[in-house]
């Protein structure tokens, strides 16, 4: 008897044990596809779902707040997707939250993904619907990469050709990469263009900071103010030049010489328009002459 | 003449099949029908539940756990290589849970357990004393087949759920060996990547391997000749059988998994 119960109590212990395991395992994992918990839910439309299952994790800034629970076909192009939503999440989402399918990874499983509504719209209900984005299709996303590819073998193949021509061509920035002697005579240039631009900064300075005259032309007010007495003086000195040679002009001492220059004046002037008239003349007689045909020329 | 004789040969062989078959049969159908038909042999089946199910224990979570180390540890450089360590618990996990873990369990207890029975019944056949049973008023079938076959089948799955565990805390000894993670974020990445999908069938597989290991044996050994060899033979052909005949069983609830599901 002592025998009997030894056994049956290690007997019970096991089985207890194992389906203790088993129990657990199905808490668990029932427990994370919100089967105990308290839920709610949620509907979306989308055009496509991309491959998403039932079952597929929902997430809300980047946090699995529930799953996929049913994914029905309304017609040839809308597809509804029902979604089983903790509790907890209700305070965060919103009516102008919107689905969006994504995948975990590049590999993973497809994850409904729901971003964050305008912060003054009303909260979800039980059986709310929420808007959708529509999921970006793997083959759009290959036909866009291999968009860009084809433009990088178009640029390469250029860069191929520009490549050579630097490498072989004769132009300035083929010489600037290869030629010796161009470069030297850019290092010289620069070289000149470095020590006259030294010069000019001294000069400048010397501008800025010097006693010389056009420094001081520069800088100096003082200066300036003199210089402009002294043209004001020179005007007045030379409107007193001019009102002595009128003076001089009619003084019968040097009236002779002035006649006479007159008079030498108006003769040369009027030799100047007799040679113009005849240079005119000869222009248009010029211009009346017949063209002669180019053949004819030689 | 020698045609006809290869012929025959064939035909005996066929014929000797069939025979093998019907009588495996008409065994099965026997086992239902007593099974459900009182008296019922509770105190000879808890006990060989004791013997097969907490006996084979021991031998069962050490192999568990080792398959659970070694699979990560084997796992571990690939999936390093592409960047998804993290993807070990939850794989190993998997792996564990949906086959290896309940193949692994069945093929230790077909040789332990399958074994035992066919040289049990093999031998108390052979010294007559199934027969002295029968002339003592006990029913045979009930009190040494029907007792074996529901215990295996009732003590296997659970043999399973234990090798489940031990072989993920191996998995987690494994990642403990060259990383560094806590055993409840272990526990969590495990959890996570399992569904019902991958323990409910494993259960239920492993229920049809009990039976099958009790079965095999059992048909075996009462079906032993007269004989001290056909005891070995017994022995040897029930664990022969019963390996076979867990994979081909894995392989089926693999197709049906997938139909369903």
């Amino acid at each position: 008897m002592k025998d009997n119960t030894g056994y049956i109590w290690k007997l019970g212990m096991f089985v207890a044990v194992g389906l203790g395991i088993l129990v657990v395992a199905i808490y668990l994992i029932g427990m994370q596809k919100n089967l105990f918990g308290s839920t709610f839910q949620l509907r979306t439309e989308f055009k496509s779902v991309s491959g998403l299952k039932v079952g597929n994790n929902v997430r809300f800034a980047g946090i699995n707040i529930g799953t996929v629970d049913e994914i029905a076909l309304l017609t040839d192009s809308s597809v509804m997707v029902y979604l089983v939503i903790k509790e907890d999440a209700k305070p965060f989402l919103r009516v102008t939250s919107k689905a969006s399918i994504g995948s975990d990874g590049l590999m993973g499983d497809k994850v409904l993904t729901i971003n964050p509504g305008l912060p003054n719209s009303a909260l979800v209900k039980n059986g709310s619907k929420i808007a959708s984005s529509e999921a970006i299709e793997m083959q759009d996303l290959i036909a866009g990469l291999k968009k860009s590819v084809d433009n990088a073998a178009v640029i390469t193949d250029q860069l191929a050709g520009f490549t050579y021509k630097m490498n072989n061509g004769k132009g300035a920035l083929s010489k600037l990469i290869s030629d010796e002697q161009f470069s030297e005579s850019i290092k010289g240039t620069i070289l000149n263009l470095e020590s006259s631009s030294e010069e000019f900064a001294k000069f400048t300075w010397k501008m800025n900071h010097g006693n010389g005259a056009l420094s001081r032309l520069v800088s100096d007010t003082g200066f300036a103010n003199s210089l402009d007495s002294t043209m004001t003086n020179l005007k007045t000195g030379s409107k007193g030049l001019s009102e002595n040679m009128e003076a001089a002009k009619s003084n019968f001492l040097l009236k002779g010489y002035f006649n006479k220059k007159k008079r030498e004046e108006s003769k040369k002037q009027a030799e100047q328009i007799k040679q113009e008239e005849l240079r005119q003349k000869k222009l248009k007689q010029k211009l009346k002459q017949p063209k002669l045909p180019k053949d004819s020329i030689g | 003449m020698e045609e006809v004789s290869k012929h025959t040969f064939v035909l005996q062989q066929l014929r000797e099949l069939f025979l093998a078959m019907g009588k495996a049969t008409l065994f099965n159908l026997r086992f239902f029908r007593e099974l459900f038909f009182p008296p019922t042999e509770w105190r000879e089946t808890l006990k060989q539940c004791y013997l097969m199910g907490w006996k084979s224990l021991p031998l069962v979570s050490i192999t568990g756990f080792i398959m659970g180390l070694v699979l990560t540890l084997q796992s571990r450089p690939t999936l390093v290589e592409f960047g998804a360590e993290s993807w070990l618990p939850g794989m190993v996990g998997t792996s564990l849970i949906r086959e290896i873990a309940p193949v692994v369990t069945a093929l230790i207890c077909a040789g332990k357990i399958s074994s035992g029975i066919g040289a049990e019944l093999g031998s108390m056949k052979v010294t007559e004393q199934i027969d002295a049973m029968e002339v003592s008023a006990v029913n045979p079938f009930k009190y040494l087949v029907v007792t074996r076959i529901v215990a295996t089948t009732l003590m296997v799955p659970i043999l399973v759920l234990f090798a489940d565990l031990v072989g993920i805390l191996g998995g987690f000894a494994g990642i403990s060996i060259k990383g560094d993670i806590s055993l409840i974020s272990y526990a969590t990445k495990v959890i996570e990547s399992l569904d019902f999908i991958d323990i409910i069938p494993a259960t239920i597989k492993s229920c049809f391997f009990g039976y099958f290991i009790g079965m095999i044996g059992c048909y075996q050994g009462f079906n032993a000749s007269n004989g001290t060899e056909s005891v070995g033979r017994a022995a040897n052909s029930a664990v022969v059988i019963a390996s076979l005949s867990i994979f081909i069983i894995d392989m089926l609830a693999v197709q049906i998994t997938d139909l369903i599901i």
